[in-house]
């Protein structure tokens, strides 16, 4: 069965790169450009994994988003790999200071401009992780 | 789902959360830049913007002073017909156009909102000496002398400290803008 991904970002042309390096190995990709949208993706159809940009809209709304994906029972065990530009966009966050990780309970961040080896990579390596402890809880 | 997103599309995801603000439903009947008192500082008026937003006039919108004149009366929000938020227009104009870093030379509103919110999040309180440098030498000597005069007359007056005030529960604060923009390790 083929792996499918969501991708919440606002940013098209930043969409349209990540979309056509994860297409090209092998991975169906949907693409909602606002978290409204993509929460309704979300729960409409069931995705093996999210890719989530942080500052959209009026601020950080992709933390709200991650937010709420912790919250919904559904949707809680699926893997969220946060792509973001966040020390870019906003003015009060300075070189060598950490961005806080862990809005979701199964994630990463990743820091914008990405690497497609180091994309596909992390990708792989968060799908394997969800599969192991889906097959533990199985067990 | 198509990858192209045009010009409007992208201004309406920005402001997705006033529900996609439906500039699409502008009617085109000029009270937004009737009612507004800033009109006379913009290279387009209000309801121009509208028109080249939907048009698709990407680079003749970024390249406009319009949203940096917008003084955020809300007259417009108020009066428009078709119940657009345009004031709100505006702030998502602001954000978009720093967010790609596309926007005219010169202009004051950029640098000022930029050390602006700085200050707020790092001391919790505007301290007017240290924003004053972000726009006093951009109106020649003669505006200077201006500001220089108001300033003092402030100071004099006990309007304006000369040094930064500290909040009450500074920490709380910082923890509370931590909740909603990620800045630094989980707490």
């Amino acid at each position: 069965m083929n792996t499918k991904i969501m991708m919440i970002d606002d940013d098209p042309d930043f969409v349209a790169g990540i979309k056509s390096i994860l297409e090209k190995a092998d991975y169906s990709v949907n693409v909602a450009y606002n978290p409204k949208d993509g929460f309704q993706a979300l729960q409409a159809e069931h995705y093996d994994l999210l890719l989530l940009d942080i500052m959209m809209g009026r601020g950080a709304e992709g933390v709200a988003l991650a937010r709420k994906i912790r919250k919904d029972p559904k949707l809680k065990e699926m893997p969220v790999l946060i792509i973001t530009g966040i020390r870019e966009q906003i003015a009060f966050l300075f070189p060598g200071q950490a961005v806080h990780p862990h809005f979701v309970e199964t994630d990463e961040l990743v820091e914008k401009p990405v690497e497609p080896k180091f994309l596909l990579e992390k990708v792989s390596a968060l799908l394997r992780l969800a599969e192991e402890k889906k097959s533990k809880v199985q067990e | 789902m198509d990858t192209e997103l045009s010009f409007n599309d992208e201004i309406a995801n920005v402001m997705y959360a006033t529900h996609g603000n439906p500039i699409k439903d502008c009617l085109q009947c000029g009270t937004c830049s009737g009612t507004c008192p800033a009109v006379e500082f913009m290279d387009h008026t209000p309801r121009v913007i509208i028109g080249l937003i939907r048009a698709g006039y990407k680079d003749e919108v970024l390249a406009s002073n319009t949203f940096w004149s917008c003084a955020s009366c809300y007259h417009c929000s108020v009066r428009c017909p078709a119940g657009i938020d345009i004031a709100d227009m505006m702030y998502a104009l602001k954000r978009y156009s720093m967010w790609k870093g596309q926007h005219q030379e010169g202009l004051i509103g950029p640098v000022f909102s930029e050390s602006f919110v700085k200050m707020i999040v790092n001391s919790g309180r505007s301290f007017e000496p240290l924003l004053a440098p972000t726009y006093i030498f951009k109106n020649g000597p003669q505006g200077l002398v201006q500001e220089a005069q108001t300033a003092t007359g402030l100071m004099l007056k006990g309007r304006m400290p000369l040094l930064p005030k500290k909040i009450k529960g500074l920490k709380k604060f910082q923890n509370m803008v931590r909740r909603i923009i990620p800045i630094g390790e989980p707490s």
